[in-house]
């Protein structure tokens, strides 16, 4: 059935390059102490595209990260499948801490929820390295829209709202909303956050729920107007826009990311990193990003990080269940 | 291809236009994918035109490849000219199909070996075999064409470019 | 408008640093348009880090170069071996490589050169005097309206072919077919993936073209290694002779306004101008039966086009905050690093900026004009490389060139099935342009017209009563119905009177 021998790609993947390096180099002792971690470059991957959101914040920590770390680290995007296709090749490769990525939450609590995908990767299979950022989602309007605010919205007949794709926090804090509020609201579904929020621009539609880094450009140039953040206090960045749940709508949704390695990486060399990369987040100009782009800090360690994960994609698996809600058609 | 303008010598590796039962192959694989896409598309979803579901789209698109097929092979078994309708070029494959199709394992070799042993040693043995099995070059060309064209690639893709390659010669 | 900020931006581009990274944005553009498969998204993003120490303008200045050099450099691969890089340079590839074959790469290449020059130089005019009064054409294109273009445009892939009309829609079809493999765009559901998430997002255009054209060319050729191979006549000239130069000056002009105008949309503008150039020049073609055995005017009028369509997809970036395609993503990713937002507010907060990096692309146009018309000598003298070697080299760089596009070995594979696919569609006469061009426009049909539906709540009609949509309705039937049945009346007429 299947043509391409999937299993045997893994496997064949699960050599990394510098797996292969480290045996060709033969210096010092056999087995020397793992306080030497790092000996050399740390393969640091991307799971998405080049050019988003994921891609900018893990070149810029890794950027910081190099010097505390006294290695390069060399970004490597592998994108697919919201992260999964990098992350599993990240579990078939070696356990040593030469390997590390960046991953979200959304993999982990939204997918599921879209995508029946029985080999999926789940988060016990993954260290939490450090923790990076938590970005809200924010429901916007156009600045022309009658709807000045939540309110007016959920009174509206009928709304038409564009989300950022199937299976994303955009599509899932929307339709937890709509269906909360009891109205009428057609959710379409568009290929990405600039695609979305054109379709919004353009008046095709009444609403779009995005991140804060796809709709800030156009809410501060007063072309958007935000009435709703789905965080759980009110952001930073949009300090007089209410909260879904000031409203009365328990609808909590964000994106945080994070960086992994495999489940089984030796204590110690995790503890290199964590270190490497709590000292990278205190670095002025990753700080500066951050406040570019329009993310918050999440910084947590990592049992707490796990926990959070593992609450929220029960959570909504739950909201979802009793909304009686589809995200996508497959699961 | 344009090949086909240049003067007919009945030489041994000259391409031949193939016959009818080729002409007639040429529509019924279209058939035979499409009518396989269509199976797979009625397994999904097919909602209606106004409100469509995940199989429908590729079950139109199926079904027109199927009826593309259909209208190949009445043209390839109707024709009153054989030669005259242009739907009926096809081309007879000859041993060189061989070659094709060893130059597409070689390939795939490559490619599965790519990322294990990382991308110079497969690209050295690639550039060699094909440049004296397949493109009849002496051993002392292939050899030195493999050797300097590996180091343009690595200079060019990895230190150049800065294209993540996976390598095992690092600096 | 204020002119005083418009000449400041010159005063910005020819900053002694500032030529030199539109120099060095152009060359390595042109470098990475060679090669195919590596692409001006990923370039650009790799180079990011480097971009942090830079000057604002220096840096997109740069990265702009980066983008519209590569289309330079991607017409060259499509002319000499058939490897287009780019959806918007495949119909390139159709003339370009019969001219090349037939002796003539290098006019062909330099009227390619000339023709990217006009089209590119006249965008960027045209983007001085009117962008912020079009911005907004960007915005009126919603999915309805991205249905019936796309719809066009796979009717005009219809016009493409040189043989059969059955095997060309079959090749469409096939196109279409495969461009549903992946995740449902508005449910999710696996289609076609063989339970693999490899494929969970579906083919990548690079993997589909680089296979079907170049690595089809490639196996194709080695079937017929043993034939004695047709001479390449004389290498010509690279300086375009004045007929083809009378051929090309007309399409030169059309397809620069065309790509103007639909390069101001995102998704999809770039493919679409080069796609309808090409129909309106065979069109308009004498004898349009030259078309696909080697028409110059195949050549510059959508070498014109691609470019001025790269020009014109700044606009949205640069008026709206809008990005067109995934370079334009990237640059905005940019912008943002160094702490400029990209949109409404950019000509007013930083006219520097702006205008800086709009009029650097003059320089940057010249720049790339002047290395190519020498280029091109080098480039050509490639074809007089021994097929032996030219072959097993190219076969290297593409095979690099996929694996470096999502950085997955699991892509050469596929680029492979592909190219074995191209070689049997060739030997079974089918074409692969309305394959490949299909494939671009069957996602943004599909999609775009089960948004509209989700939009209109089912009605149909909505298509034809909204302006911009009605309008494109009305080309659609023109072309599609009109105009096709007046040519057979008009032919039968004809046939009688000869008959009279």
């Amino acid at each position: 059935m299947n043509p391409f021998p999937r299993r045997g790609l893994l496997a064949a993947a699960a050599v990394s390059p510098f797996a292969a390096l480290a045996a060709c180099q033969v210096q010092g002792g056999a087995d020397a102490a793992e306080s030497d971690f790092p000996k050399r470059a740390v393969d640091f991957m991307v799971p998405f595209d080049p050019g988003g959101s994921g891609d900018l914040i893990s070149r810029a920590i890794a950027k910081a990260a190099e010097e505390p770390l006294g290695q390069s680290l060399a970004v490597t995007n592998k994108p697919g499948a919201n992260g999964a296709v990098g992350l599993k090749e990240l579990l078939a490769g070696k356990a040593d801490g030469y390997s590390i990525a960046l991953a979200v939450k959304s993999l982990f609590a939204i997918t599921p929820l879209a995508v029946d995908d029985p080999e999926a990767v789940i988060i016990d299979d993954l260290r939490i390295i450090t923790t990076l950022t938590n970005e809200a989602y924010v429901l916007v309007v156009h600045a022309d829209s009658p709807y000045q605010t939540l309110e007016d919205l959920l009174a509206a007949d009928s709304v038409n709202y564009a989300t950022t794709g199937v299976g994303t926090g955009s599509q899932l804090s929307a339709q937890l909303l709509f269906t909360g509020a009891g109205i009428d609201a057609t959710d379409v579904p568009f290929d990405g956050g600039a695609s979305a929020v054109t379709a919004l621009l353009g008046q095709e539609v009444d609403a779009v729920s995005a991140s804060l880094a796809e709709t800030m450009p156009q809410v501060e140039a007063g072309e958007l107007r935000p009435i709703a953040v789905f965080s759980e206090e009110r952001s930073p960045f949009l300090q007089d826009v209410p909260t879904a749940v000031e409203a009365g709508f328990d609808v909590v949704v964000d994106q945080r990311r994070f960086i992994v390695a495999p489940a089984d990486v030796p204590d110690e060399t995790a503890g290199v990193l964590s270190l490497a990369f709590e000292e990278a987040r205190e670095g002025a100009e990753y700080g500066q990003f951050l406040q570019d782009n329009y993310m918050d800090r999440w910084e947590v360690d990592n049992l707490e990080a796990k926990t959070h994960l593992s609450e929220a994609a029960a959570e909504y698996a739950a909201l979802v269940e009793d909304a009686g809600l589809q995200l996508g058609d497959g699961a | 291809m344009s090949d086909a303008e240049a003067p007919q010598e009945e030489g041994a590796d000259e391409p031949r236009a193939g016959g009818r039962a080729q002409a007639v192959v040429a529509g019924a694989l279209p058939i035979a994918l499409g009518a396989f896409a269509a199976w797979l598309a009625f397994g999904l979803k097919l909602g209606s035109l106004t409100d469509p579901g995940p199989g429908l789209w590729p079950l139109v698109v199926a079904a027109l490849l199927v009826a593309c097929g259909v209208a190949i092979v009445v043209v390839a078994l109707s024709a009153k000219v054989f030669e005259a309708a242009p739907a009926n070029r096809t081309e007879s494959f000859t041993r060189g199909t061989g070659a094709v199709l060893a130059a597409a394992a070689a390939l795939a070799v490559y490619a599965s070996l790519f990322e294990v042993v990382g991308f110079e040693l497969p690209t050295l043995l690639l550039l060699f075999a094909w440049l004296r099995f397949l493109g009849r070059e002496s051993w002392l060309t292939s050899a030195a064409v493999a050797v300097s064209a590996t180091a343009v690639a690595y200079a060019l893709f990895i230190l150049g470019l800065g294209v993540p390659l996976p390598h095992i010669i690092a600096f | 408008m204020d002119f005083s900020t418009v000449l400041s931006g010159f005063a910005v581009a020819f900053e002694p640093q500032n030529l030199l990274f539109c120099l060095i944005g152009v060359t390595v553009g042109m470098l990475i348009g060679v090669l195919p498969g590596l692409g001006p998204a990923a370039t650009i993003a790799i180079l990011l880090p480097i971009t942090y120490t830079l000057e604002p303008t220096a840096a997109v200045i740069m990265l702009a170069g980066i983008f519209y050099g590569a289309q330079y450099g991607g017409t060259i691969t499509s002319v000499l071996l058939r490897m287009p890089g780019e959806a918007s340079t495949v119909v390139t590839a159709l003339d370009g490589h019969a001219l090349a074959r037939k002796g003539e790469a290098g006019p062909a290449l330099g009227v390619a050169a000339i023709a990217s020059f006009i089209g590119g130089t006249a965008s960027i005019l045209l983007l001085t005097f009117i962008a912020p009064a079009l911005a907004g054409a960007a915005l009126a294109f919603g999915p309805a309206e991205y249905t019936v273009l796309a719809l066009i445009g796979i009717f005009l892939v219809g016009t493409l072919g040189s043989g059969s009309l059955w095997k060309s829609a079959a090749a469409a079809a096939l196109g279409l077919l495969i461009a549903t493999v992946g995740l449902d765009p508005l449910l999710g559901t696996p289609r076609f993936t063989f339970g693999t998430d490899q494929l969970a997002d579906g083919i990548d255009f690079t993997i589909v073209a680089m296979g079907l054209f170049g690595v089809g060319e490639i196996l194709y050729n080695l079937e017929h290694r043993d034939r004695p191979q047709p001479a390449v006549p004389s290498f010509g000239r690279a300086v375009p002779s004045r007929l083809h130069w009378l051929r090309s000056r007309m399409a030169i002009l059309r397809g620069s306004v065309t790509g103007f105008v639909l390069g101001i949309l995102p998704g999809g503008g770039a493919t679409m101008s080069s796609l309808v150039s090409y129909a309106v020049e065979k069109r308009v073609a004498k004898e349009p039966s030259r078309f696909g055995k080697g028409a110059i005017e195949g050549v510059a009028g959508p070498e014109s086009a691609n470019n001025a369509a790269a020009t014109s997809s700044f606009i949205p970036l640069l008026t709206l905050g809008i990005p067109a395609n995934a370079t334009m993503a990237v640059l905005f990713g940019a912008l943002m690093l160094q702490g400029i937002t990209p949109g409404p507010g950019l000509m007013s907060e930083h006219p520097d900026v702006f205008w800086g990096v709009v009029n650097s692309m003059y320089v940057g146009n010249l720049l790339l004009l002047a290395l190519s018309i020498p280029l091109i000598g080098v480039f050509v003298r490639m074809l007089k490389v021994r097929p032996g070697i030219l072959a097993p080299l190219t076969v290297v760089i593409t095979m690099l060139g996929a694996y470096s596009i999502r950085n997955n070995a699991f892509d050469m594979l596929l680029m492979i099935g592909l190219g074995l696919l191209g070689y049997g569609m060739c030997k079974l006469g089918f074409e692969p342009g309305p394959f490949v061009l299909a494939f671009v426009l069957g996602s943004l049909l599909e999609a775009s017209f089960r948004r509209s539906m989700r939009l209109f709540g089912g009605d149909l009609t909505e298509f034809v009563q909204r302006p911009v949509s009605g309008t494109l309705v009305a080309v659609l039937v023109l072309t599609v119905v009109v105009v096709p049945v007046l040519r057979t009346v008009r032919a039968r007429q004809t046939e009688r009177t000869a008959v009279d």
